[in-house]
């Protein structure tokens, strides 16, 4: 059988190799390079055809230099308004002082227009029209699945949390992050309109003060994908070299805002943002997000997860935040303390159910796993599974999403 | 059907797997740097469920999205943490461990 992909080992591990390194990129912690990123903007502006900007100023976070943007596109008016004048001075002053320090007018107008799309946007067009003309459609998606595919869930989830979480405390109303998804997809253009018309003042200045960033290197999934198609050597070569070397930025005419990279950066084996024991996310300016295996959390939940008790956990009215207490306890000893009961048991593990107040019961399977350990124990570990599991073996073959009576390993490690 | 891991093996009838004309939506799975198709990667570890020996594996998109496995001549499928294990030649279905949680379906972490 013939299939879409011809198998081309040499190019296939440049692919893989080219993706590595932007998945690198996009994880990448640390001070950034300032003078590459510098060099890396200049280059994009005048691939652009556009003159100089007369200043670049950097920014510890994504926060700070959106702030930046809403002074100097004059949506911080609004912005103040909302959050009350001690709040709105807390956040507004240091990030003036930095602009008036470089010689920048913090105030509408003091930095121009913005040029995201002549930067950003056209270019990128551009070059993706040459590689879809030169690879055809369906070549172009099979290098997009091999490259770009590969880094997308995680680097958008990764900048729509960041996003979300600088208009929380801009407007204090983050979650309607995912419509801005939508209007995003919508085309930039139509996106502005429509957050004018439909959101309160406040809220539309922080949105499309977000509007105007460049991602750097969380733009790793589409320069992979350029890379790949030989794309980078050209107009994009700027934006390659801003990505590898710092964080979000804002191009306006004038003036052009950077920011740092994070300090902290944790995931889980699954690439979800995930820490226990402090920011899973964080810039040198304080800037964080805190988060457990995916899920956003209060950065005060975590401190208390330490003295958790059963009590404490049969409390917690809201379920996501009691499924995070649990998985934090540990399920086996949650069992234990509770008294569970386990429903059924068969060569395949042992089921589990937990009945908790107001809420549907954790049904769990305990399984060994069958390699062992370096120390020669087995590691013992639960999945949870749909609430209607009857039986151990129904459990795992759901996990695996095939039918009860078909699952049958002849061989496990 | 064989599993290493959060990883299941499935062995399918070649006619089972889409025809030619259905691939559209499937791609072919490089090869890493060492030559092997991953099957599941870890993250953070870079701990991988990989076949050694040549072969092809098409996915469907997505993280449940499906994928076929065809190995014209047998091979093996290791892990840095689990021992390996010896497929005979065929056509199989691989399928990646999930976890319930209300509301959503999440990919394990092994």
């Amino acid at each position: 059988m013939t299939t879409v992909q011809q198998t081309m080992p040499d190019r296939d591990a440049n692919l893989a190799e080219v993706t590595a390194r932007w998945r690198q990129t996009a994880t990448r912690t640390g001070a950034a390079e300032r003078v590459a990123a510098e060099q890396g903007v200049l280059a994009c502006y005048q691939a652009a055809g556009l003159a100089a900007p007369r200043a670049l100023v950097w920014f510890d976070s994504p926060l700070q230099a959106a702030a930046a943007a809403l002074l100097l596109t004059g949506g911080s008016a609004a912005v103040r308004a909302r959050l009350g004048e001690g709040r709105a001075e807390e956040l507004f002053a240091p990030v003036a002082a930095r602009l008036t320090a470089a010689g920048v007018r913090a105030a509408a107008g003091g930095a121009g227009a913005s040029v995201r799309e002549e930067v950003r946007t056209r270019p990128w067009e551009r070059s993706r029209t040459r590689a879809h003309e030169r690879l055809g459609a369906r070549g172009w998606a099979s290098l997009w699945s091999l490259t770009g595919g590969e880094l997308w869930s995680q680097s958008q989830a990764l900048s729509g949390r960041i996003r979300s979480a600088v208009a929380e405390l801009l407007d204090r109303s983050g979650e309607q992050a995912a419509e801005d998804e939508q209007l995003r997809a919508a085309g930039e253009h139509d996106a502005a309109e429509l957050l004018r018309e439909r959101v309160p003042a406040a809220v539309a200045a922080v949105r499309l003060a977000l509007l105007d960033a460049v991602f750097g290197q969380h733009d790793a999934a589409w320069l992979a994908a350029q890379e790949a198609a030989g794309e980078l050597d050209g107009e994009l070569a700027g934006l390659a070299q801003v990505a590898r070397a710092a964080g979000w930025w804002w191009p306006y005419e004038e003036v052009v805002l950077l920011t740092e990279r994070p300090t902290e950066l944790h995931r889980d084996e699954a690439g979800r943002l995930d820490r226990a024991d402090g920011p899973a996310l964080a810039y040198p300016d304080g800037f964080a997000l805190h988060v457990w295996r995916g899920m956003p959390v209060p950065a005060d939940f975590l401190a208390g997860l330490a003295g958790l008790t059963l009590d404490r956990i049969q409390a917690e009215e809201n379920a996501e935040l009691r499924r995070v207490m649990l998985e934090h306890y540990g399920y086996d000893r949650y069992l234990t303390d509770t008294g569970a009961e386990p429903l059924h048991r068969d060569e395949t593990g042992v089921l589990w159910r937990i009945q908790l107040p107001d809420d549907e019961p954790v049904v769990m399977v305990e399984v060994v796993n069958s390699t062992p350990e370096p120390d020669g124990t087995s590691r013992t570990y639960w999945l949870r599974v749909p609430p209607r599991t009857r039986t151990a073996r129904a459990g795992v073959a759901w996990t695996f999403g095939v039918p009860e009576e078909e699952y049958q390993p002849l061989r496990e490690t | 059907m064989y599993r290493q891991g959060d990883v299941l093996i499935v062995p399918v009838s070649p006619s089972a797997v889409p025809a030619e004309g259905e691939q559209a939506g499937l791609t072919g799975q490089q090869r890493d740097a060492r030559g092997r198709l991953v099957l599941a990667l870890g993250e953070v570890t870079g701990h991988a469920h990989a076949v050694v020996g040549p072969g092809e594996l098409l996915r469907e998109p997505g993280a449940f999205g499906a994928a076929w496995l065809h190995l014209p001549e047998g091979g093996r499928v290791v892990h840095e943490e689990h021992a390996a294990i010896p497929l005979p030649k065929g056509w199989y279905r691989v399928v990646r461990q999930r976890e319930y949680a209300p509301g959503a379906v999440r990919v394990v972490a092994d």
